[in-house]
């Protein structure tokens, strides 16, 4: 597929998007993880 | 909502932020008083500044809660991330506006009422976070935090109105705000709609996340 | 209920008065923004020289060199309201001698007393040095007046702040910035319209405005600053 030079910057952007969203995905994963074993009572969480 | 509807939630944000994306470069068309592609920029400048405006907002609304609502620690974190996300949205969206400033009227910087709005309220944020650092006890930084981020949505309102005003005044020919002058064709208005509210799901997604990891770190503090 | 409101102002009125009693003894925020404000004067004066007399450069430099003096002036002197009661350590005693209210009431009273005895002293001089003709005399006045007023009202709340978080005369600057910042530019709007004669227009409305949302304001958050 031939990509003109908005082709380019369409998928920097994309590759950009899908670096933060993995980064936030993992760090959910992690505090989620963190959460569930810290072993504290959650009185004034959701 | 269960609970695989819920863990697929942030897959749906990648699946819309990707095609705001997308519209913002193939499906919405260019605008006729713009620069060569320079438009397309506004797709992610305008969702960053909306963005950084709601979230001045929640800061405040959380604030008020927490004075008036029990002085919860999660209520103060609450707003201390809206407002370093606001903060961060913020700098994005200016940072954009003047790369798009530069293109259009060849000057990063022109002190028009919409970069002025945005340099008030990254000024507040500013303020708001060297409040919280320079205090350390976790109860009145709460406190003074809340106070400060009242004091702004009280204050920021007239900015608004003064802004316009003066800046005319100041500038012969008006610089002329892009947003009045878009001619919204319809592909356009969809791409700028869907973008709002997938940024706005970005901004919860990351203040969730945010608020979370201020708790984790106040219990660990804590020990 | 007029007997809470009367012993409400009588606290506020003594606040005031202390505040004013213990200013007269050491002089102290007297001289300081008094010289302060004087010298930046001069000094804008003797590098600029008769900026009035050239119409154009009055309309446009002169109304916000003004307010900007009158700005770092109120930075200088306000502060110290709050400050001296933590070095003092007199805020113990004052917090059981008035309801937070009455007593933000009085301080904000001083300090605005403060600044507008300050205009008093400086806009003549600024008027003479800089050779500004004023054709609106009365808006000129009324700006002075609002805007000094909202200049008080605005540093009092936040130096309030800045004093109980422990912070350096920095920190009120940092803090005090924006939120005075919509009032700066409406006074010097209005200040402009006075020396180029013109009406005042929306803003002078909306300068009172902002006083009042700010006293308002100063009044409901006060409480919270001043009580854990």
């Amino acid at each position: 597929m031939e990509l003109g030079g908005l082709g380019w910057i369409f998928a920097v952007n994309l590759i950009v998007w899908t670096g933060l969203f993995v980064y936030l995905l993992r760090l959910g994963r992690r505090i989620a993880q963190l959460e569930s074993t810290s072993g504290k009572p959650e009185e004034n969480e959701r | 909502m269960n609970a695989s509807m819920k863990r697929a939630l942030p897959y749906a944000l990648w699946l819309g932020m990707a095609l705001c994306i997308w519209g913002a470069f193939f499906y919405a068309p260019l605008a006729a008083a713009f620069i060569g592609q320079s438009s397309r920029i506004l797709f992610f400048h305008v969702p960053l500044a909306w963005t950084a405006f709601i979230a001045f907002f929640t800061a405040a609304f959380w604030s008020a809660v927490y004075l008036w609502g029990g002085r919860k620690a999660r209520h103060d974190r609450a707003a201390a991330a809206a407002v370093e996300l606001g903060f961060l949205f913020g700098v994005l969206a200016t940072i954009t506006g003047s790369l798009w400033a530069r293109i259009m009227w060849n000057a990063f910087w022109n002190w028009d009422p919409r970069q002025t709005s945005i340099v008030l309220v990254l000024l507040f944020y500013g303020a708001y976070l060297a409040l919280r650092s320079a205090v350390a006890d976790r109860e009145a930084r709460a406190r003074f935090s809340a106070v400060y981020a009242l004091i702004g949505v009280v204050v920021t309102p007239f900015f608004f109105f003064i802004v316009p005003r003066i800046t005319e005044s100041l500038h012969p020919e008006p610089v002329i705000n892009a947003d009045r002058h878009l001619d919204m064709e319809a592909r356009m208005f969809q791409v700028l709609l869907g973008s709002f509210f997938t940024y706005t799901a970005l901004f919860l997604w990351m203040h969730n996340l945010r608020s979370r990891l201020m708790a984790l770190a106040e219990r660990a503090h804590a020990d | 209920m007029s007997s809470a409101t009367s012993s409400w102002l009588a606290s506020a009125v003594a606040v005031f008065a202390k505040d004013w009693r213990c200013e007269l003894r050491s002089r102290y925020a007297l001289h300081a923004i008094a010289l302060f404000a004087v010298t930046t004067l001069v000094v804008a004066s003797s590098s600029l020289g008769p900026l009035g007399a050239d119409k154009s450069q009055a309309v446009t430099v002169l109304p916000a060199l003004l307010w900007l003096i009158l700005l770092f002036a109120a930075a200088a002197g306000l502060p110290r309201a709050f400050v001296h009661e933590e070095e003092a350590h007199t805020s113990a005693a004052l917090r059981l001698a008035a309801p937070p209210s009455a007593l933000f009431a009085g301080k904000l009273a001083y300090g605005a007393s403060l600044l507008l005895g300050l205009e008093a002293l400086i806009a003549p001089l600024y008027l003479a040095l800089m050779s500004l003709d004023v054709p609106s005399p009365g808006l000129f006045a009324a700006t002075l007046l609002a805007g000094g007023y909202g200049l008080a009202a605005g540093s009092s709340l936040i130096a309030a702040l800045a004093s109980q978080a422990r912070g350096r005369s920095t920190l009120f600057s940092v803090l005090a910035f924006p939120v005075l910042l919509p009032l700066l530019l409406l006074a010097i709007e209005l200040t402009r319209n006075a020396v180029a004669g013109q009406p005042a227009g929306v803003a002078l409305p909306q300068l009172l405005l902002y006083d009042a949302s700010v006293t308002v304001a100063g009044l409901m958050l006060f409480p919270f600053v001043w009580n854990p």
